[in-house]
This record gives C-alpha cells, sequence and structure tokens, in this order.
C-alpha cells in the first residue's frame, strides 16, 4: 500500500507540535526506517497511519483512503491490512501465543479451522513453534516481539508499522527480528518501522527518513542512521 | 455462526474471570428482583382485593312516598358511574329485613302496617365514584334517603393508593439499585480489561465483536438475578396465599397459577432487559471513549 503524507502538522493541545508541514511519499513494496531523537514525531507518524491520532492539518493517505475522512465503521477492516508491532509488544497476558495469534482472526469471524491453520503456521514462521501453548510473561523480550509479529501476520496484511520492535532487545535478538521484517518486506509488504537503532540501520541499508522536532530534515534511500559525515 | 462462538466464548471468559463480583452481582439483581417481585403481588392483592369490594359496593336509596319508582329508576340508571341497579318494592325490602334479623324479626310485626319504601339497590364502577354517586342520589326530589358504607370506601380507597405509591417507590428504589450494580460490574470488567480491549481496536477487531460479550455477561447476570428472584417468589408465594386464606377466608388474593406464572416470566423478562440496558449503555460510553482518536 502507497502511504502519502502532505503536509501533515499535528498539534496536541494545548500547543505541543508533533508534526510539522510533513510531506512523504512511501511506494508500496518500501523499506522504511524513521529516525530521529526521543521526541521528533516518530511515534506520532507511525499512529497516524494507524489511525489512532488524527492530523490537524494536512492529509495522510493510506492507499486510496484519506485516513481523516476515513467513517468509523471502516476502521477495523481498515486496519486488519495494517500489521502493527509495538516495542512494548501489545500483547494480552493472559492468552498463550497460539490465542494471541488467533483472536485477531476471530474478530474477523474466519472459520475456526482457518484459524488453526494459519495461527499454526505464522507462529512457526516466527522460530515459536514449541512456545505455543505459552504465555507471553513466560517468554523472553526477543519470543514477545516474535509473537507480536506473528499476530500482525496473521492477517496478511499489505502493510506492516513496527515501532521499535528492537528497542527492548538485545544485539542478536534484534538481529532476529530484523531477518523476519526483511523477508516480510521481500514478499511485497510495505514496512514502516522507527527505530533508535544505529546498528541495524546502517547493517540492513533501507531508505531513511528523519524527524527532527517534527520536521523532516532528511528523506535518503538506502542511507544510514545519520548522514554518512556524521557516522 | 462462527463469530457468536467465539463471542460465546468470551462471555463465558468474562463471567469466570471476574466470578467472585459476577456472584455478588447476581446476588444484588436477585435480592432487587426478589423484592420487586413481592411489591408488585402485593400491589397487585390489594388492588384484587379493592376490585373484590368494588363489585360488591351497594348503595341503597330509599325512595319517597307517593314518588313515581319507574321515573326515578330511568333518572338513576342514566347517571355515569353506576354499574347496575335494582329495584325493591316495600315486601321485598321487608322480606329481606326479615331473613337478616333472623329471631328477632317477629319485632317488626308489632309494627303493624309494612313501613318500607321503595328502594334502590345501586352498585358502582369504582369506589372513588360512591361519594359522588351519592350526592348526585341526594339532590334528587325523588329520592328521601341514601345509605352506603361510605367510611370503608373511603378506607380501602387509601390503603390502596399507600400501596400503589409504596410499590412505586420500591419499584424505583429496585430499578436504581440493580441498574448501578450491574453498570458498576460491567464497568469494572471492562476497566479490568481496557489494555486489552485497546489491543483488540487496533489489530482491527470491530465494535461488535470486542462489546457484545460485555453486554451479554450484564444481560445474562441480570437474567440468572430474576430466575433465582422468581423461584424465590412462586415458593413462597402460593404457601403464603394458602396460610392467609385459611385465617382469612374473606380476602380475595390473586391465586390463579397462569396470572403468577404471567407475572413471573413478565419479571425475568424485565430483569433481563434491564441488565441489557445497564450494559448496553456503559459499554456504549467506554467504546466511544476508547475508540476517539487524538
Amino acid at each position: 500500500m502507497r502511504i502519502k503524507f502532505s503536509g501533515v502538522t499535528k498539534i496536541f493541545k494545548p500547543d505541543i507540535i508533533a508534526l510539522r508541514d510533513v510531506h512523504l511519499d512511501i511506494e508500496k513494496g518500501e523499506f522504511v526506517y524513521v529516525v530521529g531523537p526521543t521526541g521528533s514525531g516518530k511515534s506520532t507518524l507511525l499512529r497516524m497511519i494507524t489511525r489512532e491520532v488524527l492530523s490537524s492539518k494536512g492529509t495522510v493517505s493510506v492507499g486510496d483512503m484519506n485516513l481523516k475522512k476515513m467513517r468509523v465503521s471502516d476502521i477495523p477492516y481498515y486496519r486488519r491490512d495494517v500489521g502493527l508491532v509495538a516495542q512494548d509488544f501489545k500483547l494480552i497476558p493472559h492468552l498463550t501465543v497460539y490465542e494471541n495469534v488467533s483472536f485477531v482472526m476471530e474478530a474477523m469471524s474466519v472459520p475456526s479451522k482457518m484459524v488453526e491453520y494459519r495461527a499454526n503456521k505464522v507462529i512457526e514462521q516466527v522460530g515459536l513453534w514449541r512456545r505455543r501453548f505459552m504465555n507471553p510473561p513466560q517468554l523472553s523480550g526477543g519470543e514477545q516481539q516474535r509473537v507480536a509479529i506473528a499476530r500482525a501476520l496473521a492477517n496478511s496484511p499489505s502493510l506492516f508499522v513496527a515501532d521499535e520492535p528492537t528497542g527492548n532487545l538485545d544485539f542478536r535478538t534484534s538481529a532476529e527480528v530484523m531477518k523476519i521484517l526483511m523477508s516480510i518486506n521481500a514478499g511485497g509488504v510495505t514496512v514502516l518501522m522507527t527505530t533508535h537503532n544505529q546498528y541495524i540501520v546502517n547493517t540492513y541499508r533501507q531508505r531513511v527518513v528523519e524527524l527532527d522536532a517534527g520536521k523532516v530534515v532528511r528523506d535518503e534511500r538506502a542511507g544510514g542512521y545519520a548522514p554518512d559525515d556524521h557516522l | 455462526m462462527t463469530i457468536f462462538k467465539y463471542i460465546l466464548r468470551d462471555t463465558g471468559r468474562l463471567l469466570f474471570r471476574h466470578w467472585f463480583l459476577g456472584i455478588l452481582t447476581l446476588v444484588t439483581a436477585a435480592v432487587m428482583m426478589w423484592i420487586l417481585g413481592l411489591t408488585t403481588l402485593f400491589s397487585m392483592n390489594v388492588q384484587n382485593l379493592l376490585l373484590k369490594l368494588e363489585s360488591e359496593l351497594v348503595v341503597q336509596a330509599y325512595v319517597k312516598r307517593g314518588s313515581e319508582v319507574s321515573a326515578a329508576a330511568e333518572r338513576i340508571r342514566t347517571l355515569p358511574s353506576v354499574a347496575s341497579l335494582k329495584a325493591l318494592s316495600p315486601e321485598e325490602t321487608l322480606a329481606k329485613l326479615q331473613a337478616r334479623m333472623g329471631s328477632q324479626a317477629r319485632a317488626l310485626d308489632l309494627i303493624g302496617e309494612n313501613p318500607m319504601p321503595w328502594n334502590f339497590e345501586v352498585r358502582v364502577k369504582s369506589a372513588s365514584q360512591v361519594v359522588h354517586l351519592v350526592r348526585s342520589l341526594m339532590a334528587m326530589e325523588e329520592i328521601e334517603d341514601v345509605v352506603y358504607a361510605g367510611m370503608v370506601v373511603e378506607r380501602v380507597a387509601a390503603i390502596s393508593r399507600v400501596a400503589s405509591e409504596a410499590a412505586m417507590a420500591m419499584f424505583i428504589l429496585a430499578i436504581l439499585i440493580t441498574s448501578l450494580v450491574v453498570y458498576n460490574t460491567i464497568h469494572i470488567s471492562l476497566y479490568s480489561r481496557r489494555e486489552e480491549i485497546a489491543i483488540m481496536f487496533l489489530v482491527g477487531a470491530t465494535r461488535g465483536y470486542i462489546s457484545t460479550p460485555f453486554v451479554l455477561e450484564g444481560t445474562f447476570l441480570a437474567l440468572l438475578g430474576s430466575l433465582i428472584a422468581v423461584g424465590g417468589i412462586t415458593s413462597a408465594y402460593f404457601p403464603g396465599i394458602r396460610l392467609l386464606q385459611e385465617n382469612l377466608p374473606f380476602l380475595s388474593l390473586v391465586e390463579d397459577p397462569g396470572t403468577i406464572v404471567q407475572f413471573g416470566v413478565l419479571l425475568i423478562g424485565f430483569g433481563a432487559t434491564l441488565g441489557w440496558v445497564c450494559s448496553y449503555i456503559v459499554v456504549t460510553r467506554f467504546m466511544n471513549s476508547a475508540t476517539r482518536p487524538l
């Protein structure tokens, strides 16, 4: 899915400017890192794509939909096409790995046989087959993140949004998560990921959009975490 | 079909997850519906008693000697509060009096000539109209005197009024308490799952899918509470009225099993509807705030 930000400004009441006149065009199938210091507006940008936050000015379009004009009843159907992975995993602690993944499909009235097949498939894809009946608190941070990825993959989304997916993970686990994200992108899914991890951005070179105080200060194809002369 | 299966499963999970709170709600709902049911039954019985008294209430109007009896009867029949009218000749009246006096009736022979005038037994449509009817009869020139059980009527009407007001107050109180308890239970249930609900919204669950189990939880608790209350009422009511009628046989009580079953079904339906409405309101309010974009 193509994502387009046209002159987007977001002001949180009373006067906190999170994004200022952002213009961004992300093509279908692209992998984009959104980098920048804390408070630069990275998460706000992602939350606009999931329609948790609406713009104060300008328009955010995903595919052919203007998110601000989207009907409330259409939001669930839109979100089913957006895989979401958060830094704090956002898993339901009293449900097992399998249940955390399957309930996304159950909410779509997918027949139980199909739910079982698809949930097992994505759990296997992220390497958690042997942990499928464990609850999130029994898993390591990396494993929990992989559950979140499996859940986001369950509905075969066209767009994958990851907010600091490696933020709480060690070097090795982060690399594992990145490999999964790269393979998802290789399947034609647009991936948008915010990160502070310089190593990851510099190792898995992709398009980099840098924000600072809510403004896009750099948009570079196959860029590093910072311009080369700053590294 | 699949979605119903998932929703029912989630409702079961909700009920078991907050089982203690659920039991508290159930007990409160059952007690309140029980009070509501008993109050309504009491009110129904008072109404029944009043209707019986009204149906037996007779105003005796004595006709002046020399007046045209049939013309007076016609005029009385046209009064709106009159249910029926029966004209009694002096002979019939005397015979009735003698029958009522029993062994003392011989005293009447001493009078010689029959002193009883023509009179009418007038039945009223409602006890509350008696006083008005008596005034109308007294104003008629053909009528000599009017006799009626004035105090009894006034007292029964007053009891009925107080009973209706007390029943209404209990009714409102029971509804308020039950609504508050169901509302709070569902609110706590929603609040304890607020993060889960936020996640479900983010991954594309519809509002109906998320909210239906909560609404069903509230409806189920109120329904079960009403069922327990109706069970308690019916098991206590029939032995209760049997005991009352053994000791006070003149009391006219609601004892038709069909009426009581109908009342029980209505109470269960009312309880379930109350649970549904309260849960729906709290869930809608919660979901509105949870889905509002920043």
